[in-house]
């Protein structure tokens, strides 16, 4: 959720236009905007002044064959450009807001070591949080580590430490340290799988999937995604590194995050943001932002689309109306992840 | 971490559900009025549904087909049918409104008789359902619904559920016809305490009346209800089957021939055990 502010790069003649034609121009980019939507996105029919007047709108993508995935989409009007609005989900933290779940984020430098995940030992002793540090004294099956990983796990002495005890503090903070550096210098391609039990995971395999499963988007992101080190090698675009310590279904869960953003032609811009290891709960994560420069009633604003994707294990299981339980409960997920944001940053 | 990562993956281009169950129920008793008891006959129930559940533009549909049969092991002088059975075909959708709402609507269009020796096209019935879901958060949502069966004494019977997660292990469905508080015990296992509800019309056939001493039986319609109240596990094991092991007491029974004013009432219970195979595919 922290898209690296990427610098703008104005020409110099919009500094010369005309008012009447820089009006023209904002009709045009509102009917672009909307065009290009409806081009990749599922929301096909979208009246700007009224989704500016309302809350962010929410849709489940498109049907996924394979029954690990789900994704949702969203789209919403928020005030200022999209530049400012880039630097907005750069600045937000999400552990402000308790319902989101989110204990602890902690950006990362590229190259990152043991110490800088710290943190881990001022952890809130919540429920969330006993089971993470029972599943790692018990390497559990649940655990989504390597069986390299695995062996490195040394129980220690019990009861040293605060909510996560020292020796599984320890183990984390390598574990994390590691697939970061990794991450660094070769993208999710470099990953370690999950294979501790049970059958091999690749998170960048997982990735690659939900975009190849979901063409129109994968079409309008290729660019961005071909320079950054979502589903492949390191790209060129340089990310904003950082790890978390959130809850899924009711599972403490450690995750790394990479966020990376670019500007286009008039203003335009893209963002993806993808958590490529989690401890549990999901295997990746990935949301792409699309962003539009729009003038509704004379004010600058932005069109914002952003897609959420998700591949888990638990998902598998899902069929029929659990499923669409389950797309629901992440649609309200996102509604009030958006809305949180946007009361944040001003923007309703 | 599970197999699911090889399991779930595009090997049957189907989604469905299935359940294959049975249930024994002990010698219990009913009686209408003092004299007109029937006692201690034991019931075995057997039900099997295949449903398909593809996805489209308007939600998931909900095609499949079910068998049920109540057999009773009575005495030969009771006003009672030995046998109860349906065959029925499911059309369903399952709809989301919003992110808050899910519906559903299905029908289940089928014979519901006591028997297949003499078939007679008013054995047909089409009971329905309608009902919804309203997702207040990913812990709480309510149920509200309505069942239709225009052969049942009270065509149309309203319903309310919760389905709440307590804690991270404990869940309360108290959505009918099976109401349960669950704990997960481990991943794979989760057990219960609830009840089973269930009521159903069937036809009976039309020398049921003249063969059991009231005429006024023939073709006529039987409304069968009976509540099991028990404790049980869930056993998940593998992505696709869960096996169910059930135990307790069937508190209340009901044989009610309502338009021919015949109702047998329950008036001893008896211990029950099942076992169900289920699972999503």
């Amino acid at each position: 959720m922290k898209p690296k502010m990427v610098s703008l790069h104005f020409r110099a003649l919009k500094n010369v236009l005309f008012v009447p034609l820089l009006s023209l121009a904002a009709t045009m980019a509102r009917g672009d905007a909307v065009s290009e939507l409806a081009s990749f996105s599922v929301f096909d029919k979208v009246d700007l002044a009224q989704l500016a007047k309302s809350d962010v709108k929410t849709a489940h993508g498109p049907p996924m064959r394979n029954s690990r995935f789900l994704a949702v989409q969203s789209c919403y009007v928020a005030p200022g450009s999209p530049a400012q609005q880039i630097e907005a989900l750069r600045r937000w933290n999400p552990t402000r807001h308790s319902e989101l779940k989110v204990f602890q984020h902690t950006d990362l430098p590229s190259n990152p070591t043991p110490a800088n995940f710290e943190k881990l030992k001022s952890a809130p002793g919540n429920a969330s949080v006993r089971s993470l540090v029972a599943a790692t004294q018990k390497l559990s099956p649940q655990l989504q580590i390597s069986k390299d990983e695995a062996k490195k796990f040394s129980a220690g002495a019990a009861g040293a430490g605060g909510a996560i005890p020292a020796p599984v503090a320890a183990f984390w903070a390598e574990v994390l340290a590691a697939r970061t550096r990794a991450f660094s210098s070769g993208g999710m391609a470099a990953e370690p799988p999950y294979d501790h039990s049970g059958p091999s995971v690749r998170a960048s395999e997982e990735v690659n999937g939900l975009l190849r499963e979901q063409e129109k988007i994968r079409r309008q992101f290729s660019a961005l995604l071909g320079a950054t080190g979502i589903g492949r090698g390191a790209g060129s675009l340089r990310p904003e590194l950082y790890w978390e310590l959130l809850d899924a279904d009711d599972q403490g869960v450690v995750t790394l995050g990479a966020s990376y953003n670019r500007g286009g032609s008039e203003g335009t811009y893209q963002a993806a943001d993808v958590l490529y290891y989690a401890s549990g709960g999901y295997y990746v994560a990935l949301t792409l932002y699309q962003l539009w420069p729009v003038t509704v009633e004379g004010k600058p604003s932005t069109l914002v689309w952003r897609g959420d994707m998700i591949s888990s294990a638990s998902l598998g299981s899902l069929r029929g109306v659990e499923r669409l339980g389950s797309e629901s409960v992440m649609m309200k997920n996102i509604t009030k992840a958006v809305t949180l944001f946007r009361r944040d940053s001003g923007g309703r | 971490m599970s197999a699911f990562a090889d399991e779930s993956s595009n090997w049957w281009p189907l989604t469905g559900e299935f359940t294959a169950e049975a249930t024994y129920v002990g010698e219990g008793d009913v009686e209408r009025g003092p004299r007109k008891a029937v006692r201690n006959f034991d019931e075995i129930d057997s039900d099997i549904h295949l449903v398909l559940t593809p996805r489209t533009k308007f939600g998931v549909l909900r095609l499949g087909t079910e068998w049920e049969r109540f057999s009773f092991g009575l005495p030969q002088n009771a006003a009672l049918p030995n046998t109860l059975q349906s065959f029925s075909a499911i059309f369903g959708l399952d709809m989301q409104f919003s992110d808050s709402i899910l519906v559903r609507v299905e029908t289940q269009p089928g014979l519901y008789n006591s028997g297949l020796g003499h078939l007679f096209w008013d054995d047909f019935n089409m009971p329905f359902v309608i009902g919804g879901t309203y997702i207040y958060s990913p812990d709480l949502q309510l149920v509200l619904g309505v069942s239709v069966d225009v052969e049942r004494k009270y065509p149309v019977v309203p319903a309310a559920g919760v389905r709440w997660k307590i804690g991270p292990k404990w869940l309360l469905d108290a959505v009918l016809p099976k109401p349960r508080l669950q704990y997960e015990l481990t991943r794979d296992v989760t057990v219960y305490a609830g009840a089973t509800v269930r009521a159903a019309t069937f036809r009976v056939d039309d020398e049921f009346g003249v063969s059991h001493g009231i005429p006024r039986l023939n073709h006529a319609v039987l409304t069968y209800s009976e509540i099991r109240t028990g404790a049980g596990f869930d056993w998940k094991i593998s992505p696709m089957i869960t096996l169910t092991g059930e135990v307790g007491y069937q508190p209340y029974r009901e044989f009610d021939f309502y338009r021919a004013e015949v109702r047998y009432h329950h008036d001893g219970g008896a211990p029950y055990g099942t076992v169900a195979l289920h699972g999503a595919f």
